[in-house]
């Protein structure tokens, strides 16, 4: 950090304050990842597979989620004449708990995070009014997309100290995205709105898409490191679009197979419940109704972007850094 | 850079370091904070109802904090988090999160210096309790405080007797709809709270009550105990600083039988300790009360107006009094329909006719004036009387009074209403204003104010109404009216009422611009008020305050009689018929001892 690092806010840019979700739709590129179909069912006696009779919904379900939005886009000159660019961005996760039982979601805990993410090797924090930017530094050369990926790693870690929250017997947890390093909390489960990759073959795949609305695949393995126990589920959709309310969910590998099959046929009694209108909500049924719940909350929490962006450019001109 | 989540107000129960009450919430940032009303978020473990008062401190650069006191005049509660209509059922499903936030708007009462800043959102609002409550009511400012009832914290309000007795504003105006405002009930209650709070110090044992008694004998029963009167109701008085008991000194006049040669009261309920009022016809003569017969608005704009005063000044210069009835043009007239018929006949004779009517008046006014007068003759002929003795005590003094005087009007006609009103104020006021002194008070109960003071038209009535209105404050003549419409009653009358009084009100009456003082919530809420809820705007507080009165401590019909007090147990005829007779009841000097 050195006194001679300027730092200049653009006035004016197309991505301030956007989300940059990834767009819906259905798996484009084929996976090379080993697939072990044969868990539940053999691969050749492959068939969407209805609810199980006699699994009791759970009464309480915790959900986790992230969100995270650019303040601003910053430009630094640095002593030596070079210039990076910059991000100062704000993110939040939080759990909200849904107490079917009693009927009543609620906040069960929630933490803001604010950071400078640059590649500068001379920036600081940033202090605007009462908010804080600590400055986290990104290898490389920092390019304005790379740096918005890079929101994506604390964001997570804030998702996954969160996610700890005051657990129940016989809640479920459910983790918006991959499960990661989550793995180690009981009863959780990934859920994956988007789907990237196509880890089945196109036979199996021709069963994914044949699911009726509140009806899921047999469980299949991921045989990667990260992979882990998965399955796909349709959630209450009207159109009949082959990847119409097809999410992913996945748990722990290191449960047993049994236990991951209990998972998914909770799975299954619970998630469609949740599952949001196309009317209310762009990204039904997918975005489930106390993530988006959730995430207004989270959004309300993060402040008002314009006010951020108007106090970070009048901050950085009086060059009130740290 | 974290934040973790608490409740949205902070902490409660916390006290006001001024010594205001528990801190319920703070002032809200989402809707504009004026110095005149602003919002408050009520933390979730608080609630805040309409008429709370409460308190808030705005912190000023260079100078002493000012406080911000108002009361409640809106609440409302809302589910944050929800976009849509439906989403109630996914939260109440438990599916989705929201908060449900309450918020009170509030409006200002007392800004304290008098420094007229908004509140700073963010800051934290109290329940005003006790001293703080005083203040923001502005009654540490109230030398005398005249208690009202109870707010809807059960706490007691006031009305500052400044306000009342004529040293800075006098006249009430009660409006409301018949039957579920309780306006006479308010009324009463509010005489009773001056009589008996020793507010008024050593002028309250002088002071009297006119009340016209118009609807039912409701208000003949004022000196009798309420036999439904409980151990809370008793506990109400008390908390008010009132001894819950029936009116101490109560005198009730009715009209007399009709047709009764006796002149015997006419009530049916009330059997004892009622006198009957009536005129002789030497005063009817003497006093000029014959334009009181012609009380209605409608006969003021009539051409016979002339008529009337002519005959009226031709009565009081030819009639002579005589046994009771009066002899003029050499005949004895002993009764209202021969003095009727007599005037009639003069007038219908050519040659008489200039000497009554004037000489410029056409034959047709004449005939007009004939009909009309000659219409009178039945309503007026029980209270306008030649054949009973004239030392009998028969007239409306307040002042020779007990302290409340019950004039009973309902048996009535309505033209004979007219004119017992008319002619009553018009010689109390006249006796007040020959005394020349404010004190002892006099206030005056009258219930269906737009019939006596309409709106539209003139009457000798609604010109003595408005001489009390305009003049009563200084000459100690209180009028305390009551109607169902305010938009109804001479506006003079109503602006110079300096404590407005609603009940429950008509939707479209509610409207109209005379209830201006109600702010829109309140507005609402007097449609739908119930029976003993009053809304009551006095000078000092720019808010009206939502009051309810204790149940009457006296009764309101015969049902509710105790037992009666002992001086009304004397009979009329013990009172006073057989010594009038004999001619020795009479108070004046030159009668014969024996």
């Amino acid at each position: 950090m050195t006194d001679e690092t300027q730092l200049f806010v653009d006035s004016w840019d197309p991505s301030f304050g956007a989300s940059f979700e990834a767009a819906g739709g259905g798996p484009a590129t084929p996976s090379s990842t080993p697939v072990d179909p044969s868990v539940e069912i053999p691969a050749a006696e492959w068939r969407p597979v209805d609810p199980a009779p006699g699994v009791p919904a759970p009464e309480v379900v915790l959900l986790v989620d992230g969100v995270r939005r650019i303040d601003a886009s910053l430009w630094t000159a640095e002593p030596d004449g070079a210039s990076y660019p910059g991000v100062a961005a704000s993110y939040a996760a939080g759990v909200v708990r849904c107490d079917l039982g009693r009927g009543a979601a609620a906040l069960a805990g929630a933490r803001v995070g604010r950071g400078l993410f640059t590649a500068s090797p001379s920036a600081g924090d940033v202090v605007a009014g009462q908010i804080r930017y600590p400055v986290h530094r990104v290898g490389g050369t920092g390019e304005l997309a790379r740096l918005q990926a890079a929101v994506q790693g604390p964001l997570t870690e804030l998702e996954v100290a969160v996610s700890g929250a005051a657990r129940t017997d016989g809640d479920l947890l459910v983790v918006d995205g991959p499960l990661r390093n989550r793995r180690r909390l009981p009863r959780a489960i990934g859920y994956i709105k988007t789907q990237h990759s196509q880890y089945l073959d196109a036979r199996l795949t021709s069963v994914v898409t044949r699911m009726a609305s509140g009806q899921r695949s047999p469980v299949f393995a991921l045989r990667t490191s990260w992979g882990g126990w998965s399955w796909y589920l349709r959630l209450p959709v009207s159109t009949g679009a082959p990847w119409a309310g097809i999410v992913r969910v996945e748990c722990s590998p290191d449960l047993t197979a049994e236990e991951a099959i209990g998972l998914a046929d909770l799975s299954l009694v619970t998630l469609p419940r949740f599952a949001s209108s196309p009317y209310k909500d762009p990204r039904a049924p997918q975005n489930l109704v106390p993530i988006a719940g959730l995430e207004r909350r989270l959004r309300a929490m993060l402040g008002d972007g314009r006010l951020l962006h108007r106090v970070l450019t009048s901050t950085v001109r009086r060059g009130g850094r740290r | 850079m974290t934040i973790e989540l608490t409740g949205p107000g902070g902490p409660a129960h916390e006290g006001d370091p001024d010594g205001a009450g528990e801190r319920v919430g703070r002032v809200l940032g989402t809707a504009d904070a004026t110095p005149l009303t602003f919002w408050t978020a009520v933390s979730p473990d608080s609630y805040l109802q309409l008429d709370d008062v409460v308190v808030t401190h705005r912190e000023l650069p260079d100078r002493e904090p000012v406080t911000i006191a108002g009361v409640v005049t809106g609440v409302r509660a809302r589910h944050e988090g929800a976009q849509f209509d439906s989403d109630v059922f996914a939260i109440a499903d438990g599916t989705l999160p929201a908060q449900v936030q309450e918020a009170a708007e509030i409006t200002t009462t007392r800004v304290d210096p008098e420094l007229y800043v908004p509140p700073t959102p963010g800051a934290v609002v109290y329940r005003a309790a006790g001293d703080a409550r005083a203040r923001a009511l502005h009654f540490d400012r109230m030398e005398r405080r005249i208690p009202m009832g109870m707010g809807r914290d059960g706490v007691p309000v006031y009305l500052n007797a400044d306000f009342l007795d004529g040293s800075r504003g006098a006249h009430v105006s009660i409006s409301g709809i018949s039957g579920v405002a309780t306006k006479t009930s308010f009324a009463t209650f509010l005489l009773y709270s001056v009589f008996r709070s020793g507010v008024l110090g050593g002028d309250a044992v002088n002071a009297k009550a006119l009340i016209f008694n118009v609807k039912g004998e409701d208000l003949l029963f004022l000196d009798h105990p309420n036999a439904r009167l409980d151990e809370a109701t008793t506990a109400a008085y008390a908390r008010l600083g009132l001894s819950a008991g029936a009116f101490p000194d109560v005198r009730v006049h009715a009209p007399p039988r009709a047709g009764d040669a006796s002149g015997t009261p006419d009530v049916s309920s009330r059997m004892t300790g009622v006198d009957s009022f009536y005129w002789t016809l030497t005063e009817f003569c003497a006093d000029r009360l014959l334009p009181y017969v012609f009380a209605d608005a409608d006969d003021e704009r009539q051409q016979y107006t002339m008529v009337v005063h002519s005959v009226a000044a031709h009565l009081a210069r030819y009639a002579q009094p005589a046994d009771g009835g009066i002899s003029i043009d050499g005949v004895r007239l002993g009764s209202y329909p021969d003095l009727v018929d007599h005037v009639v006949e003069q007038l219908n004779d050519d040659e008489t006719r200039a000497d009554w009517a004037g000489s410029a008046v056409g034959l047709g006014t004449v005939n007009a004036f004939a009909r009309r007068l000659i219409g009178s003759k039945k309503d007026l002929s029980r209270l306008i009387r030649g054949d009973l003795a004239t030392r009998r005590p028969h007239s409306i003094n307040t002042s020779e009074s007990a302290q409340v005087t019950v004039v009973d009007l309902h048996n009535l006609p309505d033209r004979a209403q007219r004119f017992v009103v008319g002619v009553t104020l018009k010689s109390e006021f006249e006796r007040k204003e020959k005394a020349g002194t404010a004190k002892p008070l006099l206030f005056v109960v009258l219930d269906e104010l737009n019939k006596y003071a309409p709106r539209e038209g003139s009457s000798p009535i609604k010109e003595v109404l408005l001489d009390i209105a305009e003049r009563g404050r200084s000459l100690g003549v209180i009028l305390i009216g009551a109607q169902q419409t305010a938009s109804e009653v001479e506006r003079r009358i109503v602006t110079n009422s300096a404590i407005r009084v609603v009940g429950r009100l008509d939707p479209a009456e509610a409207s109209r611009p005379e209830y201006g003082f109600l702010p829109p919530a309140q507005r609402q809420r007097a449609l739908l008020a119930k029976p003993g809820t009053m809304f009551v705007n006095q000078p000092d507080i720019p808010v009206p305050l939502c009051l309810e009165f204790p149940f009457p401590a006296w009764a309101t019909r015969v049902s509710e009689a105790g037992r009666a007090p002992s001086e009304t147990l004397r009979s009329i005829t013990q009172a006073a018929d057989p010594f009038a007779v004999i001619g020795s009841g009479g108070p004046a000097d030159d009668d014969i001892p024996f």
